[in-house]
């Protein structure tokens, strides 16, 4: 199928699906109160996001996924290269890892917030951890794979031990790497919502769960919208930003 | 695994020898040790009588898979830059040496395409100008024209006797095509299969500087590519799995 009949296909699944719910809730099949239809919920949404009354919970949400995600990151592939690179390294951190790895991270919100209170702290915590596991494994499988030519390369060129890590093992391993890195932000964005309803105070995911609890159905779909379309989006910026950091992939 | 036994060779300052085996002999394994890559279970690599136990200095592996040598995060003239950098030399200084280097294998117009926007051809001539970047004394090649078209490998072959005696370089080739190892060398080094043992060296006194096309018809190298050729086609193991 050509990529214009393709794209039509798609296109028409989409509206097929509005179609119906709109179909269900303007008949009162479905309570309009609680399901209201999608033209009143877009233009809710768009409300939102024209008066700028999105901004500052988008920015909220936004700077809590960008610090947890950040720090997993740099702890992910730091942890990730020394056990790839160091066999003694892997063997002191690899059944702690496998341990603590299939834990679901949500369980760990209650122990948490003994610890750290219910706040910023705890949410930035708890992002971090479920961010770190993703991006750990698949730099440890990188670094793994990396070639055994590229590798004796930088020792018939007598490069350090040291070196050959920054410049021929991480941006050897860095399509993998990011494979985590993918896994790791759809997870840090689950749990930036998780975060914000258990103790947030004004975060996209704090919103959805305050509309529902006084009954402001519109805007609560309204928010669900937008957080949909944050994900989108910043699923569709990790694709141009993965092809544009490791090109020589597709080849 | 026994991959080599009692191979014995010693390479002069400035010669070409050729290393000529069937495939899987442990031909490039031998190279590998040479090259300080891999440890030799018994026995010795001295490089101007210091034993060798690691990568030396002055030595330059090229590999059999150029394409996988190469990163392919690093532009064209960035790799080349990679042996520049190893050689201490100020990161100002590299890219402009790095191009004269591309200039000398003919690739000075694709200094900032990538590896892999490359021909085969040309990434084994870039993975030959970042060998020279190196300024070795030695290079050690691992059946460098293998995997590239009829043509090119008459051009790489050309290019890299060029280069040999223009820089006075000692070049230790691995192949297994007799052509190439009887147009490009002062020696042939044979190696019979597993485990591998030298069966039989010769001095090959063919004229220089060889052409591509005349020194095939002289009747040195044809009678030396016969002798050879009849030599590796009666070994047993050759043609193993299947009658002639």
């Amino acid at each position: 199928m050509s990529r214009l009949g393709r794209a039509a296909v798609s296109a028409s699944g989409l509206a097929g699906m509005l179609a119906l719910w709109e179909t269900v809730s303007d008949t009162g099949l479905a309570n309009a109160a609680l399901l209201p239809p999608p033209s009143t919920t877009l233009r809710a949404a768009w409300a939102i996001i024209a008066s700028g009354q999105v901004l500052a919970p988008l920015g909220q949400s936004l700077s809590l996924l960008a610090a947890g995600y950040a720090l997993a990151s740099v702890l992910g592939i730091g942890l990730g290269l020394a056990m790839g690179c160091s066999r003694s390294i892997y063997g002191l951190f690899e059944p702690l890892v496998e341990l603590l790895r299939p834990i679901p991270k949500a369980a760990l919100v209650p122990p948490l917030f003994l610890f750290l209170g219910i706040g910023t702290t705890t949410m930035v915590t708890i992002i971090t951890i479920g961010c770190f596991f993703p991006v750990l494994i698949n730099t440890v499988q990188g670094v793994h794979g990396v070639d055994p030519v590229l590798l004796d390369t930088a020792r018939t060129f007598r490069r350090s031990r040291g070196l050959t890590i920054l410049e021929v093992i991480l941006p050897a391993g860095l399509p993998m790497i990011l494979t985590g890195m993918r896994v790791s932000l759809a997870l840090g964005l689950i749990l930036v919502v998780l975060a914000e309803m258990l103790a947030g105070s004004g975060g996209i995911g704090f919103l959805i769960l305050d509309m529902q609890r006084s009954f402001d159905i519109v805007a609560m779909f309204a928010w669900l919208l937008i957080m949909a379309l944050l994900g989108l989006i910043l699923s569709l910026a990790f694709d141009i930003l993965e092809t544009r950091a490791v090109p020589w992939r597709a080849h | 695994m026994v991959a080599l036994d009692d191979v014995s060779l010693d390479v002069r300052p400035g010669e070409f020898v050729a290393i000529l085996g069937p495939s899987g002999c442990g031909k490039s394994t031998l190279l590998q040790i040479m090259a300080g890559l891999m440890p030799a279970s018994a026995g010795e690599v001295k490089l101007d009588g210091h034993a060798v136990f690691g990568p030396p200095p002055k030595l330059i592996y090229l590999f059999q898979q150029y394409a996988k040598s190469l990163f392919p995060w690093r532009s064209v003239v960035r790799n080349v830059e990679f042996a520049l950098q190893s050689r201490g030399v100020q990161r100002a200084a590299r890219r402009g040496q790095a191009l004269e280097y591309l200039k000398v294998v003919g690739l000075d117009g694709f200094a900032d395409r990538y590896p892999w926007q490359l021909s085969g051809g040309m990434q084994q001539r870039v993975a030959i100008a970042r060998a020279l970047a190196a300024e070795p004394e030695v290079l050690l090649l691992d059946e460098p024209f293998s995997a590239v078209d009829a043509l090119t490998r008459l051009e790489l072959q050309a290019l890299v006797l060029d280069l040999w005696s223009r820089r006075k370089l000692t070049v230790v080739l691995v192949t297994h095509d007799v052509d190439e190892a009887v147009f490009m060398a002062d020696r042939i080094v044979m190696l019979s299969g597993r485990p591998a043992k030298v069966t039989k060296m010769r001095e090959v006194a063919i004229t220089r500087p060889r052409d591509p096309i005349t020194t095939r018809e002289d009747p040195d190298f044809l009678a030396l590519r016969h002798d050879l050729m009849a030599e590796l086609l009666a070994r047993p193991g050759v043609n193993e799995g299947g009658p002639l």
